[in-house]
């Protein structure tokens, strides 16, 4: 039997697979699959201070290996999510992950200490790099902004922070280095790229919100070269995902540097995936004569 | 890539059967449609939230083209129960009518417009609705396919004639509620329902058409 657990910033996850947020929802609908305490890690969908309805639609569209959506993050709000989700992620097992996003310096602050507060969550996940919300604004995707609010959330929370990062910058490697240096605890990586697709039908938008993300394998070569470049250069551990579709995609994650891995677009494909997944790293970890997936994160880099 | 949604319009739990509707649309049902006899599929399903509530005694279906499958399942549950079933189908021309070999046996009355009027009344099949209702007393209408006419339907729900209701379609990836892409407008309150978690069939005052 191999050791399937890995460690992000003094958090035992039991395996390396845990969705990526906004993918998976705790529900009855999934009882029938799997369940959510089998996964490496729970995370909730990236919740705001306050009740949000989301972008109009239509959300998604299908591309090529991929789709393109702007979601909007719906959101019940901190007050609800405390009150309802977080007891429920909490009861689960697995640790618990919790997103969040701000729209100001002081709601990131304010939001992250009241999650510390809760007592219910192990580590906290910056949502700094969702395309689609209605300012358009990637905090992610500008230094100083990075910077500042990395730096103002370690200061009210002594939780490890998860610094989500975006793909649509220069270099997500020099973007890692930052969120370093401002005191995150990991980086994942990638959210989504930014794009758009068009009717030529009616000569508009398709999408409600006009662009949206991109994601699912059409983006995975993206992602693999982002954890690949980033390993090098950070010592924290990277939570890598973009297009996991199956466990031989996952396991290209951790062999690129990645500590653990997160599935999205495939969860809605088949909602068996990340079993699967979770399976297939054991079996290969197995296989390949190592006695922890720890043994192959980074193996690419040499 | 992703997943289609498809009505379950016939299930036969004896003969371990689902019959579905396809209407080829774009690639993936064209896929789908080349599929050879004895290929394996997977299917996720049965999602979305079921009618249970039959305490009615008569039903009336409003649909145009490919919506009419949609209430094949409801009208034979009805017409099992001994509900009053009286189907409207309305197409652009009689060579589009669809499932009117299922909906046949189980209405009381099926009636059918045809924009071109190569098939029954030309015209708006809501006409034909409203004449129904004259007729006989309808509890609940169902309507699916147009938006036209659930707006028709709606309005005769706001007034207070019928007890309306909507099947709607919505772009979705998951089909369970994970990817909030099939989100309809809530009416008279901010937010979304979700086609998928919270259909698809809606009663009709709720949602923005």
């Amino acid at each position: 039997m191999i050791d399937t657990s890995v460690e992000l910033a003094g958090v035992t996850l039991p395996n390396p697979v845990l969705p990526a947020s906004g993918t998976y929802e705790v529900a009855e609908v999934h009882a029938g699959f799997f369940s959510p305490s089998e996964l490496g890690a729970v995370i909730n969908k990236t919740i705001f201070m306050n009740p949000r309805p989301g972008n109009p639609p239509p959300r998604i569209w299908e591309t090529p290996c991929g789709m393109l959506n702007a979601i909007g993050i719906p959101s019940e709000g901190l007050e609800r999510f405390l009150a309802d989700q977080l007891p429920r992620l909490r009861s689960l097992g697995p640790p618990v992950i919790v997103s969040i996003a701000g729209n100001s310096i002081q709601d990131w602050r304010d939001l992250a200490a009241a999650i510390d507060r809760s007592g219910s969550a192990d580590m906290i996940e910056l949502d700094l790099s969702c395309p689609n919300l209605e300012k358009g604004f990637i905090w992610a995707a500008d230094e100083a902004a990075l910077r500042r609010v990395v730096t103002s959330v370690v200061k009210v929370t002594r939780l490890p922070v998860i610094s989500k990062l975006s793909p649509n910058v220069r270099d997500i490697s020099e973007m890692a280095v930052i969120a370093e240096r401002a005191g995150t605890a990991v980086v994942s990586m990638i959210n989504s790229y930014q794009g758009m697709a068009i009717d030529i039908g009616t000569r508009k938008p398709i999408l409600g919100n006009i662009t949206g993300g991109l994601t699912g394998p059409a983006i995975r070569p993206l992602a693999i070269h982002g954890v690949f470049t980033t390993f090098k250069k950070i010592t924290v551990p990277i939570i890598g995902m973009g297009g996991i579709a199956t466990w031989q995609n996952a396991v290209e994650f951790l062999l690129a540097g990645a500590t653990a891995v997160a599935v999205g677009t495939q969860n809605f494909v088949n909602p068996l995936t990340m079993k699967e997944v979770i399976e297939g790293i054991a079996g290969y970890v197995e296989e390949a004569g190592f006695s922890s997936v720890r043994d192959i994160v980074g193996l690419a880099q040499e | 890539m992703l997943p289609r949604p498809f009505d379950i319009m016939q299930a036969d739990p004896r003969e371990q059967t689902l019959r579905l509707f396809v209407k080829v649309e774009g690639r993936g049902t064209a896929l789908l449609k080349s599929l050879k006899p004895g290929t394996e599929v997977k299917i996720t399903g049965p999602l979305g939230r079921p009618i249970e509530n039959f305490s009615c005694s008569s039903m009336a279906f409003l649909v145009r083209g490919a919506g009419a499958a949609a209430v094949v399942h409801l009208a034979e549950a009805a017409g099992a129960r001994g509900i009053a079933v009286y189907t409207i189908l309305s197409a652009s021309a009689a060579s589009r009518i669809v499932c009117r070999k299922y909906l046949e046996p189980v209405s009381t009355e099926l009636l059918i417009a045809t924009d071109d009027g190569s098939e029954g009344y030309e015209g708006l099949a809501s006409d034909l609705l409203g004449d129904l209702l004259r007729r006989k007393t309808v509890d609940r209408v169902y309507t699916c396919g147009s938006r036209r006419f659930a707006r028709y339907v709606q309005r005769l729900d706001r007034e207070g004639r019928i007890n309306g209701f909507v099947f709607l379609e919505g772009l979705m990836a998951c089909g369970m509620g994970d990817c909030h892409g099939c989100a309809v407008p809530k009416n008279g309150q901010r937010g979304y329902f979700l086609v998928c978690r919270d259909g698809p069939h809606f009663p009709i005052a709720e949602v923005v058409l």
